[in-house]
């Protein structure tokens, strides 16, 4: 039942969406104007693609972002379960452990200048 | 089950009816309050007050050519707006306006989707605000749509480690992640006056998510998604008519629904506010809920004019400092402020 009342909630969101989107298909005007189709480059003919190299740094961020993402999600189920732990002391001593070796790695990350933007 | 899916479908009315109600106001407070803060009117001429303006920018917006670009991608390109919109939209599913109740013996549970998980839930799915985004960008095939949507997604998922770390604190502080029970445990007063409210045992953690939600909502100061000096207007450049205002729509919704979260943990969720708990809740079973609903709006109404109040007030940042904000200094303050909380906790138990 939870979930047959999530997917009725997506579904009505999403057929908002739509029809909102393609309201101005039926009611607005109709112009046929290829220029008009371009890619807006400022009046200017535009050079190259859109899909050309871009800076490394971008990559890089999403790279690092899953890495201590994905380490700061493991930390929510701990939190949850340190209240009914029966040895608080080892969930500390466990916590501490992997706070230290996220900080090696987010000292390493900072060393690198893989985050340094401005050059 | 005929009668489940009736709650079901009315429950989603009213969710969906609220923020989407409310969108033409927050957009007239929003212009208002911009005139407001730079000592001229805003718009004042359309009704009383001006306050059918953002209806008569939705018809117009309505009755606008729909351009087709040649050059884009048109499945990904059609596809970006709903998504962005309802994946703003989906967060709002689990958010309780009052706590369940009990009428004729019945316990009503206020939220459309009820889980022991729904505050994962609203942030994983308000996470997926960036896919919209970048697949606007993608899809429309143009330098600058590409390079806003790199920058936002950039942004929002750097703000996010953060944003992530002050909920872990917040989790650990609560020990439970039942809204409801977050809502319970902020009810009450400390020496008597002062409300039991997240944000007094928490204000490094608040500090953390209220950047956060600004950055991961795309407004002021972190609106480097439509550098308008930089890259005209960024990830939907390539839009037109009432596609481009669902990109709006989206921010927006994103927004109210980012202010509830900050709510539940931080200012007492659904917890009346202070003054409006001498009411007596005896006399019907409706009126607690009817008084929790109404703290909890008129708090998302504080936010949503922070929002406003910080965007015509401070000015943009530039790239480079925005991701040195986010990753050297708001990460490490996040971590320290984490281990403390847990080392604090730890020896006081002892």
């Amino acid at each position: 039942m939870e979930f047959l009342s999530f997917i009725i909630f997506l579904i009505i969101a999403t057929a908002l969406g739509l029809v909102l989107m393609f309201i101005s298909n039926f009611l607005g005007k109709k112009v046929k104007i290829t220029r008009k189709n371009d890619i807006y480059e400022s009046g200017v003919n535009p050079v190259g693609s859109a899909t050309r190299q871009y800076d490394i740094k971008f990559y890089l961020t999403a790279i690092l972002f899953l890495l201590f993402d994905v380490e700061i999600v493991f930390l929510l189920p701990w939190a949850l379960n340190y209240h009914n732990a029966a040895n608080t002391g080892f969930m500390v001593a466990g916590f501490v452990f992997f706070m230290v070796v996220l900080l090696v790695g987010y000292i390493f990350v900072i060393n690198s200048k893989a985050l340094k933007w401005e050059e | 089950m005929l009668e489940g899916i009736l709650e079901i479908l009315i429950k989603t009315v009213v969710i969906l009816g609220i923020p989407l109600g409310a969108l033409p106001i927050i957009i007239h407070v929003e212009r208002r309050g911009a005139g407001f803060i730079q000592r001229r009117l805003g718009p004042n001429r359309v009704g009383p007050f001006g306050l059918l303006q953002p209806l008569a920018d939705v018809a117009k917006f309505m009755f606008k050519e729909e351009v087709h670009p040649s050059h884009v991608r048109p499945f990904f390109y059609t596809a970006a707006p709903v998504i962005a919109l309802t994946v703003a939209l989906l967060p709002l599913a689990c958010i309780p306006l009052a706590a369940p109740f009990d009428v004729f013996g019945t316990t009503y549970f206020p939220e459309v989707f009820r889980s022991d998980m729904g505050i994962f839930f609203a942030f994983a799915v308000s996470a997926l605000g960036s896919y919209g985004i970048l697949l606007a960008g993608w899809a429309s095939n143009s330098k600058f749509t590409m390079l806003g949507a790199l920058r936002a997604c950039a942004q929002m998922v750097s703000y996010e480690l953060s944003l992530s770390t002050a909920i872990v604190a917040m989790i650990f502080v609560f020990g439970t992640n039942d809204i409801h029970q977050i809502a319970a445990a902020q009810t009450g007063y400390w020496f008597g006056f002062l409300p039991k409210w997240g944000v007094f045992m928490q204000p490094l953690a608040a500090m953390l998510f209220l950047v956060g939600i600004f950055a991961e909502s795309n407004r002021l100061p972190f609106d480097l998604a439509e550098g308008e000096s930089e890259i005209v207007a960024g990830y939907h450049l390539e839009y037109s008519s009432m596609k481009f205002a669902i990109f709006f729509m989206a921010e927006y919704v994103h927004m109210i629904a980012l202010s509830a979260l900050f709510i539940i943990f931080f200012f007492g969720g659904y917890s009346v506010l202070p003054g409006l708990d001498l009411i007596s809740t005896d006399s019907s079973p409706f009126v607690l809920p009817v008084l929790q609903a109404v703290s909890f709006i008129t708090k998302i109404a504080v936010m949503i004019w922070i929002f406003v109040w910080v965007r015509w007030t401070l000015p943009r940042f530039r790239y480079d400092q925005l991701m040195d904000l986010g990753w050297r200094r708001l990460l490490p303050l996040g971590i320290v402020n984490l281990i403390a909380t847990v080392l604090f906790v730890y020896f006081r138990n002892q």
